[in-house]
């Protein structure tokens, strides 16, 4: 086809479209010659498509296209039908369109007739019957879940960012108040040791958070953080010593190394020692994990209220347990 | 076909045939001898051709009054001790029979259906197969409606050429008369009747071309139309016309018998007629139903079959599939897994049998031998199992069946106006269809059928009812038969289901194109001498139009050659030698004059001294090649009868072989492809539809034009049976089929036209020199 303006072509039926004439035309679409290497193009391309092999497959469908063409294409209305003489000797025995048969009080042929051949279905593989359908509803099953997911996932965007901010901001509040109970209950277990104790304050090694206490004694509360804490410690040390042993066996004793060798390379002393109970099952700990992270923020802060006198939206500890001047329990009262 | 054994056997038509067949051992009649296995035929014949003398005074039927006749009456006059319609004394085998007979289910309401018969014109007679139906209801008839006493005879109409021999053969032998005389049969190219025939067992379109040329059916009292529900073609082309008969006839009895229950339609179709119903012999069968659609229905049965051997108690499988190429590979695999199954998990030794239309006859009578024994005693039973198409339905029972296996296809015609092609394609089956398969089950006691597809499936996908033949089919022939018929309005005959009416437009153009029909829609000349001949119309017309090309010896053989089946035999496990057999007769104008070569080699005195042995060293089917021979004489006698002149040109003219496919031209102008510019495929002329050569042919892809025989729908469309013809012909031999302003611009039409134009020239120079 020559390569049309579409904006000339625009234009020419807008000048025809003169509303005082009231005269409906056919918009006359002008020819834009094709200039003579436009045609030169054009002929190659045609003559290229026409000369070149097909291959089987292409072969195949056109046969199919062309087949099914004309299978779908009636008879009576090709438009040669007009010129058939086997419609013409069929007129004459008055057949007027619809179906043959026996002569109705209209002198029609049957009412429900058949108007149309059996079709002709080519059977191509070895499917049980009701596979293609099967096959097809199942496409169309798979397609209709995934564009309803889609069309949901939109309507709920805006919906489900706001509520994944609000769980983190949520959890950063927990982990926030886990660390404050933590504090505060080691402030106070300190407090025991130097009232109880000689007297000496012993803060500097506590500060060194070498916790050898089982996890399972610690309150459930905060619990977790420290669990986490001692976890990513473990694997960091795993890691550490993988790393040794690339070039050395853990095991390996060399008698010639001094003392002080071994102290500076970390194989004398541990500095740290694990708890013991971290590769232990906690259900304690994983029933309140569970819960939601509102309702652990609650525990937290009421835990920290009670046994601290501590508000955390307030961030200070008040001297007695009427918490006095705190405005309530929850973060809008604090607004 | 099996159906095509007898005339290979048989090259005289009117040969008595009592005793080369013996009935037993047909599949058709296999359920009637249950009880006499001990029993023999043959003999016994002894005193019956004395003492009769046509008068039928004497006989037992003496006193009957016609269509007013009792079953006792009948009774009494069954015991003898003389035939009743011959008189000659009974033998001992008759009674034999006669205890049998009466055992079947229809024999108890023979006094209802004796009313019924005397009270109305036309019954509908439902019996299940194995009711004796075929058997009985026919001598029920005799005996009530004395076609003798008035120089009248009964015609049973059959569906198949095997089953009408086979049940006159029985018929014959349980009235203790001889075939061909009381009983004989008809069907296409074999008459085996007498003067004193009062039952005719023959096929649905024999009686149809007896119409023909008797619009009233006069030489008949009573027609029955047997395996009506089969909806062939011939017979419902026969119930329109009866029910015209019907009105000219009072005095006709019609009885239509359908082994299925869609009854009802019959009885609407013939003004509310009244109904009669015999049950079968039958047991209930459960379903099962496949959870999902299977991938693969062959392997889905395969794997079937070989559980039900591997997990049921004793009893034999009857599996369904489509055609000859499947159920031989399903059989090899089935043979093969078991073999493997009786080795590693001890199971019961199994039998496979296949069944299919064109396996010769002898390996059809195998599916009947029993199932094989436990291999050792005690071991497990051992059981068969019939790998069959849909013949396996209804046409013929086979005892022991317990189980089904239905993956719900076979392979059924199929007929498109709007492409021209009738080919054979595998199809899902009816609900109708699947309902008799699940029937075969329950024959001999309660049994089971697996159906390969769900029941969600079964519900909503398969049709109600098999499309009858007469949608599937070009109607051509059929309108030709009605034309002659003396039916004028084809658009409003009274057809049970009428076709398209595209259906019959095509038809008709055909048969104008052929000169059959003139612009009017009379029948020709030329139309009414083709309607003699048992042939489609273009067959007929390139036999009638032989003479003129100097060749109608030749295209008589060649048109008997393409009216059997496959003249050439191709077993999977010698495809190269049997290719190497067939390029010995191969021609390079195509397969149409290969053929004729094989045909002429076969009637050579080399191949006559032992013709078994030369078919089956050059792969060729003596069977088609005999019946292509018995066929032959056949169409010889109607060319004789019409005076059309046998000739051939001289085999050392030039002209030897361009004169037979020209003459091919002159029948198959309409089917016609060129080769397309860009390589291997063919368009077909007018309907502009890509194919390409059959494999089978020996001509190569450098033929510019070809005339085809059949076009097949398979995954690819393939043109079978090819010759190659010149373009000059085709406008010179079919000038209103190829008028080119009736062409679609395009290749075809292009290259007509520069022939034309090239003609013109020659014509020209010609007239100038």
């Amino acid at each position: 086809m020559p390569a049309q303006d579409p904006v000339a072509a625009d234009e020419e039926i807008r000048e025809e479209e003169d509303y005082m004439s009231m005269i409906v035309a056919e918009p006359t679409i002008p020819k834009v010659k094709e200039t003579y290497t436009q045609r030169l193009r054009r002929k190659a391309l045609e003559s290229e498509a026409r000369g070149r092999t097909k291959s089987k497959a292409e072969r195949a469908l056109e046969e199919a296209a062309a087949r099914e063409d004309a299978l779908a294409k009636s008879l009576l209305e090709d438009e040669n039908a007009s010129k058939s003489k086997g419609l013409k000797m069929m007129a004459k025995m008055g057949f007027k369109g619809g179906a043959l048969g026996k002569k109705g009080e209209d002198g029609q042929g049957l009412m429900d007739g058949r108007l149309e051949p059996v079709g002709v279905v080519i059977k191509e593989d070895r499917g049980g019957i009701g596979l293609d359908n099967e096959k097809k509803r199942k496409i169309r099953e798979e397609f209709e879940s995934e564009s309803k997911r889609v069309k949901a996932e939109e309507g709920d965007y805006r919906d489900r960012v706001r509520r994944e901010r609000e769980l983190a901001k949520l959890e950063g509040q927990v982990a926030a108040a886990q660390r404050v109970a933590e504090r505060l209950d080691g402030e106070r277990e300190e407090e025991a040791a130097g009232i109880t104790g000689d007297g000496v304050p012993n803060g500097s090694i506590s500060s060194k958070k070498i916790n050898t206490q089982p996890l399972k004694s610690i309150n459930v509360l905060w619990r977790g953080l420290i669990r986490g804490r001692e976890e990513k410690e473990r694997d960091r040390r795993m890691r550490y010593d993988l790393h040794q042993s690339l070039s050395r066996l853990p095991t390996y004793d060399d008698p010639d190394e001094d003392k002080d060798y071994r102290q500076a390379l970390g194989k004398e002393h541990t500095q740290h020692v694990l708890v013991e109970d971290l590769e232990e099952e906690d259900p304690e700990l994983d029933a309140f994990n569970e819960l939601e992270p509102a309702e652990r923020l609650e525990q937290l802060i009421s835990h920290l209220r009670r046994d601290f006198n501590y508000c955390f939206w307030c961030k200070f500890s008040y001297p007695d347990s009427e918490l006095e001047g705190c405005p309530g329990l929850t973060e809008e009262d604090h607004d | 076909m099996a159906d095509r054994r007898s005339e290979a056997d048989l090259p005289q038509a009117k040969r008595p045939r009592v005793g080369d067949m013996d009935p037993a051992s047909n599949p058709y009649l296999a359920h009637m001898y249950e009880d006499e296995a001990a029993n023999s035929y043959g003999g016994g014949y002894g005193g019956q051709n004395g003492g009769r003398n046509g008068t039928s005074s004497r006989t037992g039927l003496s006193d009957f009054k016609r269509h007013a006749t009792t079953s006792a009456q009948a009774h009494k006059a069954e015991d003898g001790p003389n035939n009743p319609f011959n008189n000659s004394p009974l033998s001992n085998q008759y009674f034999n029979i006669l205890k049998t007979r009466r055992d079947l289910p229809v024999h108890k309401q023979r006094q209802e259906f004796l009313d019924m018969f005397q009270k109305t014109q036309i019954l509908v007679f439902v019996g299940e197969t194995g009711s004796g139906k075929t058997t009985q209801i026919p001598q029920f008839v005799l005996f009530d409606d004395l076609p003798h006493f008035n120089g009248k005879l009964v015609a049973c109409t059959q569906p198949r050429r095997v089953a009408a021999m086979s049940v006159a053969q029985r018929v014959a032998n349980e009235m203790d008369v001889k075939l061909g005389e009381e009983v004989g049969y008809s069907i296409r190219f074999e008459d085996v009747t007498g003067p004193k025939t009062i039952l005719k067992y023959m096929t649905d379109g024999m009686l149809l071309r007896e119409a023909m040329h008797d619009h009233n059916l006069t030489r008949y009292s009573c027609i029955i139309l047997d395996e009506a529900h089969e909806r062939t073609l011939a017979t419902d082309i026969l119930m329109g016309l009866l029910k015209e008969v019907a009105l000219r006839r009072p005095d006709l009895k019609i009885v239509i018998m359908s082994a299925t229950l869609d009854a009802q339609k019959f009885q609407r179709y013939f003004n509310d007629a009244p109904l009669l119903a015999v049950p079968g012999r039958t047991h209930p069968v459960e379903i099962f139903y496949t959870p999902e659609p299977e991938r693969d229905y062959v392997e889905a049965a395969l794997r079937t079959v070989l559980q039900i051997h591997a997990t049921e108690p004793e009893g034999d499988i009857l599996l369904f599939l489509t055609g000859e190429e499947e159920i031989e590979d399903a059989c090899r695999k089935i043979t093969l897994e078991a073999d493997e199954m009786i080795r590693e998990a001890d199971a019961g030794p199994l039998k496979v049998y296949p069944l299919y239309g064109t396996l010769p006859p002898h390996q059809q009578q195998k599916i009947f031998d029993p199932a094989p024994p436990p291999a050792r005693k005690g071991g497990r039973p051992g059981r068969k199992v019939i790998v069959g198409t849909n013949i396996a339905e209804t046409s013929l029972t086979i005892d022991g069946i317990v189980y089904v296996v239905d993956p719900g296809f076979s392979k059924q015609k199929v007929y498109n106006p709007r492409i021209r092609v009738e080919s054979l394609l595998v199809s899902p089956i009816s609900k109708a269809s699947a309902q008799q398969r699940a029937g075969r089950a329950g024959r001999t006691r309660p049994g089971k059928c697996f159906r390969l597809y769900t029941e969600a499936a079964f519900k909503k996908e398969l049709i109600e009812q098999t499309y009858p033949e007469i949608l599937r089919s070009n109607l051509a022939n059929t309108v030709l038969e009605l034309k002659k018929l003396g039916i004028d309005d084809l658009v409003h005959f009274d057809l049970m289901d009428p076709p398209a009416p595209e259906t019959l437009m095509r038809a008709l153009e055909e048969l104008n194109y052929l000169a059959c029909l003139d612009d009017d829609g009379d029948l020709t000349a030329l139309g009414k001498l083709a309607s003699e001949f048992p042939l489609d119309p273009a067959l007929a017309v390139m036999l009638i139009s032989s003479p003129e090309f100097y060749c109608s010896n030749e295209i008589l053989s060649l048109t008997a050659l393409l009216s059997v089946p496959q003249i050439f035999v191709r077993p999977a496990s010698a495809k190269k030698r049997a290719d190497e057999m067939k390029a010995l007769f191969a021609h390079p104008d195509g397969d149409h004059l290969t053929m004729l070569n094989v045909y002429h080699a076969f009637k050579g005195p080399a191949a006559q001294s032992d013709p078994k042995k030369w078919c089956h060293e050059h792969f060729l089917s003596l069977r088609a090649l005999q019946s292509a021979d018995n066929v032959r004489q056949q169409l010889k006698r109607i060319m004789e009868k019409s005076e059309l002149d046998l000739m051939s040109t001289d085999f050392q003219d030039k002209n030897y072989y361009t004169n037979i496919r020209r003459a091919l031209v002159a029948g198959f102008f309409m089917q016609v492809a060129k080769k397309d510019p860009s390589g291997k495929t063919y368009k077909t002329v007018k309907d502009d539809q890509s194919v390409l050569l059959h494999p089978s042919t020996v001509l190569g892809v450098d033929s510019e034009w070809v005339v085809y025989n059949e076009f097949v729908l398979t995954t690819k469309n393939y043109v079978r049976t090819v010759s190659s013809v010149k373009p000059e012909w085709l406008l010179d031999i079919a000038p209103t089929y190829y008028d080119l302003s009736t062409f679609k611009s395009g290749e075809v039409k292009t290259a007509l036209q520069r022939t034309l134009d090239k003609v013109k020239r020659k014509q020209a120079t010609k007239r100038t020199k």
